[in-house]
């Protein structure tokens, strides 16, 4: 892997990073007059003097009472050491402790979904591309078609009724008691695979087909392509053609969809964790909105794009030392 | 290599399915002495700062928590003791201004007050001798004063919602020094203002001096929870506030360890994000007649749930007693069939209305919605609205038809019959509304709808996705006058996008009123022009006058009687024009509890029925 490839990679990610705190910050603002206006209270009796003062109060608490360019120069200062801001809701905690609080319990549901979904569904892929036009592929295909179709809160809600409610296999939502009892115990880890359960099937359902599907086509594609000719000519073994040449070569498509899928990983699955009760990302990210918390919106936007922009740097990187080939933006 | 990381991976995920596989189910209910609660919610409060938020659970919770001076009574209109056990407007000498009965003597009250050398009110609070705090400590007035005093100086309390509270105290501050005291005690001035508290009351009598009208006492007596001050007093600084952004340490661990002097206190151990457990005081001051604990449940458990149909099939399987929650007339059917279930079917306070944009701003005007200007054409909206109808199909028959004065039946004090005076026949309506506008809009296109100017008339009807059902029946009402309404997406701004920019044709608005808000409320409403919830900017001197003449009236008796004339009025105005009330419907398990008590405009879970219910005895 050429050096300045990687440094020019590093450099552009930063750049494009910079853009995204400027644009995180600014755009919530962009066509709001007053951004401290939802947060008065009702006028009610009170003068016009009275209310200035209460209007003056409540831009002072969330930080309005300097001009957006002073904001977003505090704004960055504070990101400088680490600092997200206090989020608005009530007791003011910080932006980084809600986050550190609900990022394990993201990762615990989308890393299990993920890991389910590469493996199974490479599996599949692979199984329906070997076993072309037969009935393995046909059942990929026509999965694939219904769970397109499929939205994942309804494959959430068909699950939590009947596996949950109805047959009580797996917990139908959350134990509350999870989070606040967790300790590094078999007892409390088993607790937590039991609450996950259901949550990590529903999204892992369409993660597997998704995989599934891309490796079918990719391992077809790369199946027909000339090399493998070469190497049936040459009398490779089945098994070295298979893993070694149409596998490898398959796989460029697929990391670049994991690489898309790592960087969702933290935000989270607003209506999966809802249904669910889980209490991660996805509905850290909805209480943000429904309570307007500028800076958690920010602090967890600000996470979800640099964790993008990293997984697509990692993903170009590991791209060339995949294909040796690929070399973009590499003038020769 | 690869082989074996796979390998183990694999391994990994059949080790976790298994587990997760293992038929250990999570006991929902083990507690025989908790009430569990199911609360649809985005999420729940961490901290507690005692004037919270006025979102979500946290009021609630707060209102458990802490206790204000007093409650309000909508249907007797008294104000209940809490804190306070007695209050009087008082004279300049302090004595009570009451009949020989001891109720307020409003005839005497107007009398000593109308003068303009009295530009305040005085009340007197008398307070509960035997209240302590949860963590032992005596509740005096000295805590009362420190409440208003702290709420009203922005310089230590940078909180909106309590200066706002207590914007009719005339106790005021400017840059933290006291530019008027409107808030006496033994300790804090009585004597030099002429109050004269006896030695033996200094702890339980506190004065009071608001603004002149009758609605000032209603936040000070009702939203102002009442802060210890042993807790906050030494934390509180001008640089760190009691609402301060960024708290300090100390003042965090207080947000997260409550001291309030409300009937529960919370288990900080056990609450976490996803459910608050409360614990009833029995040292609470409030008893019932024979002594025993006003509030029968000893704990209480709010479950935090984020989808409504998780949580109704939660009740339904038994995992929570009861659903804190409104649902839809349309579970209706599911629930009717199940057994333990108890509904609450309770009459609602909330009137759903049709607002017109009668006044809009210049910019904003246009040929279709100058029409709105006029009163007969609006009347004939007003006509084609056939509330039975709506009631029928949109709340399955679960709502009662609401008054064109927009007052509640119940309130018997000043509820005016008079100000529904269209016709109640809807054939009749019909017939009217079309008979008004073919004097005003004859031409009608080949599909029955009114022209203006050669176009349809067509108006938008601003309204949440929940509400698309009301405007499609609408539609229908409407046709029948020749009106052709649309739905359009309030969205999630509508004040800021198109309500005080009015920038719209029509909209859905839900109005409360009451006594207790009317002071506030038409004014807001009906009056006030700019950002407020006047949307359609209606202008009406006389109603104008009328509303202020009910808000200055020191006389109960006469502010009742222009409460009942200002209905009609509102009615002949046809600007919000009332389509139903819809019932709050909430549901509640009956094989644990049993007792629950269905309250107007709240769900199963009230003040009454944390009171009354008692345990099942098992058999």
């Amino acid at each position: 892997m050429k050096k300045s490839y990687v440094i020019k990679r590093i450099l552009y990610s930063v750049f494009v990073f910079a853009v995204v705190i400027t644009l995180n910050f600014f755009i919530p603002r962009i066509g709001v007059e007053d951004p401290a206006e939802r947060y008065y209270p009702p006028q009610g009796n009170m003068s016009e003097i009275e209310y200035e003062i209460i209007k003056q109060a409540t831009r002072e608490q969330y930080g309005f009472d300097v001009s957006p360019w002073q904001q977003y120069l505090n704004y960055l200062e504070g990101l400088t050491h680490g600092d997200l801001g206090m989020s608005f809701r009530s007791g003011s905690p910080a932006v980084a402790d809600l986050i550190i609080d609900r990022l394990p319990w993201t990762l615990v549901l989308s890393v299990s979904t993920m890991l389910i979904g590469l493996i199974i569904g490479i599996m599949f892929g692979v199984i329906a591309a070997m076993k072309r036009g037969r009935w393995q592929d046909t059942v990929l295909l026509n999965a694939s078609t219904i769970m397109i179709a499929l939205p994942s809160f309804f494959i959430a809600l068909i699950l939590s009724f009947y596996l949950g409610f109805e047959y009580e296999i797996f917990p139908a939502y959350t134990d509350p008691n999870m989070v606040s009892n967790f300790e590094w115990t078999f007892a409390s880890l088993r607790n937590v695979a039991q609450n996950a359960a259901l949550p990590v099937l529903s999204m892992a359902v369409g993660s597997i087909i998704g995989y599934a599907q891309g490796t079918r086509n990719a391992v077809i594609a790369v199946t027909n392509e000339d090399f493998i000719l070469t190497a049936k000519a040459k009398g490779l073994k089945q098994n070295t053609i298979r893993y070694k040449h149409i596998l490898r070569n398959s796989m460029l498509p697929i990391v670049t969809s994991l690489g898309m899928s790592i960087s969702g990983l933290i935000g989270g699955q607003v209506v999966i964790e809802q249904i669910f009760n889980w209490n991660g990302m996805g509905t850290l990210f909805l209480e943000a909105n429904n309570m307007n918390d500028y800076p958690l919106m920010m602090g967890i936007m600000l996470l979800l794009s640099g964790f993008t922009i990293l997984a697509i740097l990692v993903t170009d990187l590991i791209y060339v030392l995949l294909d040796p080939r690929v070399t973009v933006g590499d003038k020769r | 290599m690869v082989k074996k990381i796979g390998l183990m991976l694999f391994m990994s995920i059949f080790v976790l399915v298994l587990t997760a596989c293992s038929n250990q189910k999570i006991e929902r209910r083990p507690d025989d002495n908790m009430l569990y609660v199911g609360s649809v919610q985005t999420s729940f409060p961490t901290a507690f700062m005692p004037w919270l938020s006025r979102s979500g659970i946290a009021p609630t919770i707060a209102g458990m928590l802490y206790n204000t001076l007093f409650s309000y009574d909508e249907e007797t209109g008294d104000f209940d003791p809490v804190i306070g056990k007695e209050w009087y407007y008082v004279d300049d000498d302090g004595e009570p201004i009451v009949t020989e009965e001891g109720a307020i003597d409003y005839d005497c009250l107007e009398e000593i007050y109308s003068d303009s050398s009295h530009e305040y009110l005085a009340v007197k609070i008398i307070i509960h001798d035997n209240i302590t705090w949860s963590d032992g400590e005596p509740l005096t007035v000295d805590d009362i004063y420190y409440t208003f005093d702290i709420a009203t100086n922005n310089l230590l309390s940078n909180h909106a919602g309590a200066l706002a509270w207590t914007s009719d105290l005339r106790h005021k501050y400017t840059n933290g020094v006291m530019t008027k005291q409107g808030l006496f005690t033994y300790e804090n001035g009585a004597l030099e203002q002429g109050y004269d508290i006896a030695e033996e009351d200094k702890d339980t009598v506190i004065y009071m001096h608001v603004n002149k009208v009758l609605g000032s006492v209603m936040p000070l007596f009702t939203s102002v929870l009442i802060l210890p001050e042993h807790i906050w007093e030494p934390v509180v600084t001008p640089e760190n506030q009691l609402n301060s952004a960024e708290p300090t340490e100390e003042t965090l661990y207080r947000y997260k360890n409550p001291v309030g002097s409300g009937q529960y206190v919370l288990d900080t151990q056990q609450s976490s994000s996803q459910q608050i457990i409360l614990h009833r005081r029995d040292d609470y001051h409030l008893t019932k007649e024979d002594g025993s604990p006003l509030y029968n449940v000893e704990r209480i458990n709010y479950i935090l749930y984020q989808e409504i149909n998780v949580a109704i099939y939660a009740l339904l399987k038994g995992h929570i007693d009861v659903l804190d929650t409104s649902v839809s007339s349309n579970y209706l059917r599911l629930f009717e069939k199940e057994d333990d279930i108890f509904i609450s079917n309770a009459p609602g306070t909330f009137i759903q209305t049709l607002v017109l944009n009668v006044n809009p701003v210049s910019s904003e005007r246009n040929a279709q919605r100058d029409l709105l200007r006029d009163k007969n054409f609006r009347k004939a909206i007003a006509l084609a609205v056939n509330q039975d109808d709506l009631i029928e199909n949109v709340l399955n028959g679960a709502g009662i038809k609401a008054s064109s004065g927009l007052m509640r039946k119940s309130l018997v004090d000043f509820f005016n019959p008079n100000a529904d005076s269209l016709p109640t026949d809807y054939e009749t309506r019909i017939d009217l509304a079309n008979e008004i506008l073919d004097t005003i809009v004859p031409n009608k296109d080949s599909d029955g709808y009114r022209m203006l100017d050669g176009e349809r008339i067509s108006y938008n009807i601003l309204g949440h996705p929940g509400e698309q059902d009301v405007i499609s029946y609408l539609e229908i009402q409407f046709e029948k006058i020749g009106i052709d309404v649309n739905y359009a997406a309030k969205g999630a701004q509508p004040e800021s996008t198109y309500l005080y920019t009015s920038r719209f044709d029509m909209t859905l608005q839900g109005v409360i009123f009451s006594i207790s808000n009317v002071d506030i409320m038409y004014p807001a409403h009906f009056q006030t022009l700019g950002r407020t919830s006047n949307y359609g900017r209606l202008e009406n001197e006389n109603l104008n006058d009328k509303i202020n003449e009910m808000r200055f009236t020191l006389n109960l008796n006469t502010k009742y009687n222009l409460i009942k004339e200002i209905q009609p009025m509102l009615a002949d105005e046809y600007y919000k024009i009332p389509l139903y009330t819809s019932n709050i419907i909430s549901v509640a398990r009956t094989d644990r509890f049993t007792g629950y008590v269905v309250v107007e405009g709240a769900t199963v879970l009230n003040d009454s029925t944390l009171q009354n219910l008692t345990k099942v005895e098992s058999e």
